[in-house]
């Protein structure tokens, strides 16, 4: 999995492109961390380009939800595919993050 | 008529992907929807990450055979390996646990453990067995030739 990073008005966009498996889980809760560190804790995960996300994929959303949740930060998901989103339902974790359809409209949230 | 494929991979994480995808493009020779197929390659994904983890403890030095066998209204999928069998009375707790989570509050929703609970949620048939010191889990997908997602007979 590739991750590419933007910052778009304070919020950090971590676009993520391939796979988010188990094989891949663990870059992500890093990166989030390492961002927290620096004290960057508002995020948008970008999953436009994301095929596949299996249970350690979600896992690991929920993981640095946390994170950043303790340290008054948030994670906003965007653009999910029909599948990858069907996933979320089924989980239910539809229900714990807040999806926008585009990384703009997540970005903008932010600001109310 | 059966139509079978075996496949075999190394017991490293890292070797997943390829079996994800060979999967998902294999579901495309039955009457799945994409979204049907995305989620049988998810609970092929999540069996084979179990046996990477916990039956191989993520040593890589093992290996992990994936048997997909198509009949004309039924796909079956055995995972085996030769790792530490799983506790059936843990399974079997996971297999029961719903996939509802207090949405209330993130620090209530568990981060892992899901995979089995996904697996039988998915799946019309789940069983496990540990024999020889071969442990294998075996899903079963039934399918209607005349029904959805139609991309072609079994046999075309």
């Amino acid at each position: 999995m590739v991750i590419v990073e933007e910052r778009m008005d304070s919020v950090d966009v971590l676009r993520l492109e391939g796979r988010l498996d188990a094989s891949s889980a663990n870059d992500l809760k890093e990166k989030v961390n390492d961002f927290a560190q620096e004290k960057r804790l508002n995020f948008v995960i970008d999953m436009a380009a994301i095929d596949f996300i299996d249970s350690s994929g979600l896992g690991s959303l929920v993981s640095s939800l946390r994170s950043v949740n303790k340290l008054g930060g948030d994670i906003k998901i965007a653009s999910l595919k029909d599948a990858v989103r069907s996933i979320f339902e089924l989980t239910r974790l539809h229900r714990i993050f807040e999806i926008f359809d585009d990384a703009e409209a997540a970005v903008k949230s932010f600001e109310v | 008529m059966q139509r079978k494929i075996k496949l075999v991979i190394d017991s490293d994480l890292e070797n997943i992907a390829l079996i994800g995808t060979a999967i998902n493009k294999l579901c495309s020779l039955i009457p799945l929807s994409d979204e049907e197929a995305f989620q049988m390659e998810l609970c092929v994904v999540e069996a084979v990450t179990n046996s990477i983890k916990h039956a191989y403890g993520y040593d890589s030095e093992h290996q992990v055979e994936i048997n997909f066998v198509l009949s004309s209204e039924e796909l079956t999928v055995d995972i085996c390996d030769k790792g530490t069998p799983l506790d059936k009375e843990l399974m079997e707790k996971k297999f029961k646990e719903p996939l509802e989570c207090d949405d209330t509050d993130p620090d209530n929703v568990p981060e892992g453990g899901r995979g089995l609970a996904i697996i039988n949620t998915i799946m019309d048939n789940v069983s496990y067995k540990s024999e020889k010191g071969i442990n294998c889990l075996t899903m079963k997908k039934r399918f209607n030739l005349l029904v959805g997602g139609a991309k072609g007979p079994v046999n075309g």
